[in-house]
């Protein structure tokens, strides 16, 4: 590593609480976004585990409920800017859906910060170590997501395939 | 079920970042894992010698490789599987280089984390299904729709790499626009001079046997898909057979009707059996049934009495029903001027002496209604003129975008207004002044340098024209707020460029979506302008933008490349396998997938009541599959199975 840079969310000081977040990155652009912030060598929390999909719009509403059922106390859902999806309109239809699940969640106690969508396009390197570092820091003031609620909320079946 | 890891060091870079030993140790202990191996450099070309060699030995059942960006080698490493004789998509690939070595400074969260992101895509690739691309039969035929400069380019370079093209136009005569105009921006060339070479090559070129031209033609159905369209057309009878016709036009001046003549824009008068203009190709008159006294049931022979050719007119001709099958549809349908009585102010229909740029461009066409004098037809040559640019454009209730080819042919109609009746004077109105190109700004320069000509430009919606006397008086207002007012002999405006009158309906026909302004929408207005939504349709010309010939011809040219490299000789069509798909026992036919796929790709089986993908046209995003309610949709090499375990392995 060339530089190591402290992130907003200094790693120094010490944390009793350490979230764990699925972050759901869409190939053509939120994807390449961390790639570029790999390349510049700049440092984020570690607690964003990554799931690549083609499109946001293949994030699914149940994908998300299964993080919280798994164990996942928050969730960032990454796509292209409006009007740059890679297949046309895949980004407005992911940010409908999570406009949708705001409001499922909101039904079963989990705060909005829990669930973040936004856009990062291939050259935000930083705009996604922003993104991240703010993500993560939100959830670490919400605390652990409580696990009974979302246990009884979501029946831990898989969806039919 | 074996898998078998492959943990990349970047030459000695990453063990620098992440401890190998740990990752070994806690990824071999995972059900499923049966080796993990770090490699120096995965990417150099011994690396994958390397890969090649171990899984031919080791025999996995799927493999996980954790390196850097799969947005960069993924493909390569599947070749490598391919030909250790794995299929490639028993392939995962994790990014521990940029997502997580060189992001993490501390060398215990990089390692949990890396640890965390390989264990997933273990827990994923064991479900991975074997895909392999199909390969698909196809018809390499092209039909292009639109026979003006995009259609003809795109059809003569079909033709001329051996493809056999079916040429829909539906007007009588050849060439679009442009061949009705006396002279081309920005060298003032003649219009049918330029044109004129091309369309003998369509007609008589070497290659003209690869072309059937169809005028009067519209295609009425589409069905099928890109490599196997199957396309209807409606001819309507021209009542003159091109065959036997020796274009003497012998048969047109015995006509007793009189009706407006459309190619002139209604500017004159034509009989029933017509040419278009003077020199249209193909040189065949056409009769005009409608008009024709024997429609009402007249017993009129007379044009048929003066053919010299036996048999070359005939009454009794029928309209043609044609079916084709073709690979590939090109639109070069083009465009159309905004209908100018939507503009109230600016007088048209109302004012006597307001006329369009198209129906000014057949007053100055030697061929057209005034036999090229500079005059109103049945009137007097005009003085002065006043030409209005921006009309309907740039204007945020009307059409806001600025079409681009306006001003080049407002100061084309200056030089020639200046060539044909020195020293009229020339008022240009404008909101805007647009020439980019090389030859363009020239053309402005001649315009500024014509000591009869001035410019002002006017504030939006402050312009209107009134009648005054017989003549045209403007009146406007600058965006400083001084007001003008100038009476004219002529008004001629330029509208706003906007689709053709049924081009919404060609569109449906086709499937083709078209965009908020009505123009055929292209799949990237910047990466993929001649290539429509729909997979095999491509748009050249000015059906998909306002544009200039030189941009036509080179999206026709380009169309033509996209159907010789897509359909390429000798080649079946591949089919990519990241595709969706519909479980039948699930589908309950609420087409919400249709609604939301960008691509056309999902039909509607109207028998089964079930949606139905096809694999050809799909792009494999997963829309669909995240949108389908009753969990009926899979996405192949993404299944909600799949990622639910990656989910679930991320997390443990
Ligand atoms: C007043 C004016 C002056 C211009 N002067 C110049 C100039 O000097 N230099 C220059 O470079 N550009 C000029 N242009 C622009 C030029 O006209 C266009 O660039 C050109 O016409 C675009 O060619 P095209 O092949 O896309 O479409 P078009 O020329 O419009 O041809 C389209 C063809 O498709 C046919 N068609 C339409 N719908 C259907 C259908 N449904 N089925 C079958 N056939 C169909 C039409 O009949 C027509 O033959 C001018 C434009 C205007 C309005």
């Amino acid at each position: 590593m060339i530089e190591v840079q402290t992130s907003p969310d200094s790693l120094s000081v010490p944390h009793t609480f350490e979230p764990k977040i699925v972050g759901f990155l869409c190939n053509w652009c939120s994807y390449a976004g961390a790639d570029k912030a790999g390349a510049a060598q700049l440092s984020y929390p570690p607690h964003v585990r990554i799931v690549r999909l083609m499109c946001s719009g293949r994030v699914d509403p149940h994908f998300v409920l299964q993080a919280y059922r798994d164990g996942a106390d928050g969730v960032l859902i990454l796509a292209c800017h409006a009007g740059d999806c890679h297949y046309q309109e895949g980004n407005f239809r992911a940010a409908q859906r999570h406009r949708m699940l705001l409001r499922l969640l909101a039904q079963f106690g989990i705060e909005e910060a829990r669930c973040r969508f936004d856009s990062v396009s291939a050259g935000e390197g930083e705009k996604f170590v922003r993104v991240v570092s703010e993500t993560v820091a939100a959830v670490r003031a919400l605390g652990p997501l409580k696990r009974p609620a979302i246990d009884q909320a979501i029946p831990h079946s898989p969806p039919p395939e | 079920m074996r898998t078998g890891i492959y943990l990349c060091s970047c030459g000695d870079s990453l063990p620098e970042l992440i401890d190998f030993h740990r990752l070994q140790g806690e990824l071999s202990r995972l059900e499923d894992v049966a080796y993990v191996k770090p490699v120096a450099y995965l990417c150099a070309e011994e690396g994958k010698q390397f890969l090649e060699n171990d899984l031919g030995q080791q025999r996995p059942d799927r493999v996980v490789i954790a390196a850097c960006s799969p947005r960069e080698y993924e493909r390569a490493f599947m070749q490598v599987l391919e030909r250790a004789g794995l299929n490639p998509y028993f392939l995962q690939m994790v990014n521990i280089r940029e997502q997580v070595a060189w992001v993490t400074p501390d060398i215990s969260q990089a390692t949990s984390k890396a640890c965390a992101q390989i264990r997933a895509a273990a827990a994923r690739v064991s479900l991975h299904q074997a895909l392999i691309k199909t390969e698909l039969e196809v018809c390499r035929d092209v039909v292009v729709i639109g026979a003006g400069p995009a259609g003809l380019r795109c059809a003569l370079a079909l033709a001329e790499a051996g493809r056999k093209v079916v040429l829909v136009e539906r007007s009588p005569v050849l060439g679009g626009l442009p061949v009705r105009y006396e002279e081309i921006f920005p060298n003032l060339e003649c219009g049918p001079c330029i044109l004129e070479p091309m369309l003998g090559d369509l007609l008589h070129g070497p290659h003209s046997a690869n072309i059937e031209v169809l005028t009067l033609a519209e295609v009425t159905g589409l069905k099928g898909y890109y490599g196997n369209f199957h396309v209807s057309v409606q001819q309507a009878p021209r009542y003159v057979d091109g065959e036997l016709c020796i274009g003497c036009v012998d048969c047109i001046p015995p006509c007793p009707v009189q009706v407006p003549n459309e190619y002139n824009f209604g500017l004159d008068a034509r009989r029933a059996i017509a040419l278009p203009f003077l020199g249209a190709l193909p040189n065949v008159p056409f009769l005009d049934a409608r008009a024709c006294l024997r429609s009402s049931g007249a017993e009129c022979s007379l044009c048929r009495d003066a053919c010299p050719v036996d048999g070359a007119i005939r009454y009794d001709e029928p309209a043609r029903f044609i079916e084709r099958t073709a690979g590939a549809v090109v639109v070069a349908t083009g465009s159309a001027l905004m209908d100018c009585r939507g503009l109230p102010e600016l007088g048209y229909g109302t004012v006597p002496g307001v006329y369009t740029s198209l129906e000014f461009e057949r007053i100055l066409a030697s061929n057209g209604p005034t036999g090229g004098e500079l005059k109103r037809p049945g009137g007097p040559s005009p003085r002065s003129i006043a030409i209005i640019h921006c009309a309907g454009s740039l204007d945020e209730r009307r059409q806001p975008y600025c079409s681009g080819i306006c001003c080049d042919y407002a100061f084309k109609f200056n030089q020639l207004v200046e060539k044909k009746l020195p020293g009229t004077t020339i008022l240009h109105l404008y909101k805007e002044l647009v020439f980019p190109g090389k030859e363009e700004f020239s053309i402005y320069q001649r315009a500024r340098r014509n000591p009869h000509a001035s410019f002002i430009r006017y504030a939006p919606g402050r312009l209107a024209v009134s009648a005054s006397g017989g003549a045209a008086a403007v009146q406007y207002e600058d965006p400083a707020g001084n007001r003008g007012r100038e009476v004219v002999d002529m008004v001629v405006l330029c509208p706003a460029i906007t689709r053709t009158e049924d081009g919404g309906g060609l569109a449906r026909i086709l499937g083709a979506p078209t965009d908020r302004f009505g123009f055929f929408q292209e799949l990237h207005g910047r990466m993929d302008p001649v290539q429509s939504r729909v997979k095999g349709i491509y748009l050249a010309g000015s059906c998909q933008r306002p544009m200039d010939i030189q941009n036509a011809v080179v999206q026709g040219m380009s169309a033509a490349g996209y159907v010789l490299s897509g359909l390429a000789d000798g080649r079946k069509l591949e089919i990519e396998p990241i595709t969706a798909q519909v479980d039948d026992n699930r589908c309950s036919g609420c087409r919400v997938c249709g609604a939301v796929c960008p691509y056309q790709a999902i039909g509607f089986q109207p028998e089964r009541g079930q949606a139905s993908i096809n694999a050809l046209l799909c792009h494999g995003c997963g829309t669909c599959a995240a949108g389908c309610p009753a969990g009926a949709i899979q996405g192949s090499h993404f299944t909600s199975e799949q990622i639910l375990a990656e989910i679930e392995a991320v997390l443990a």
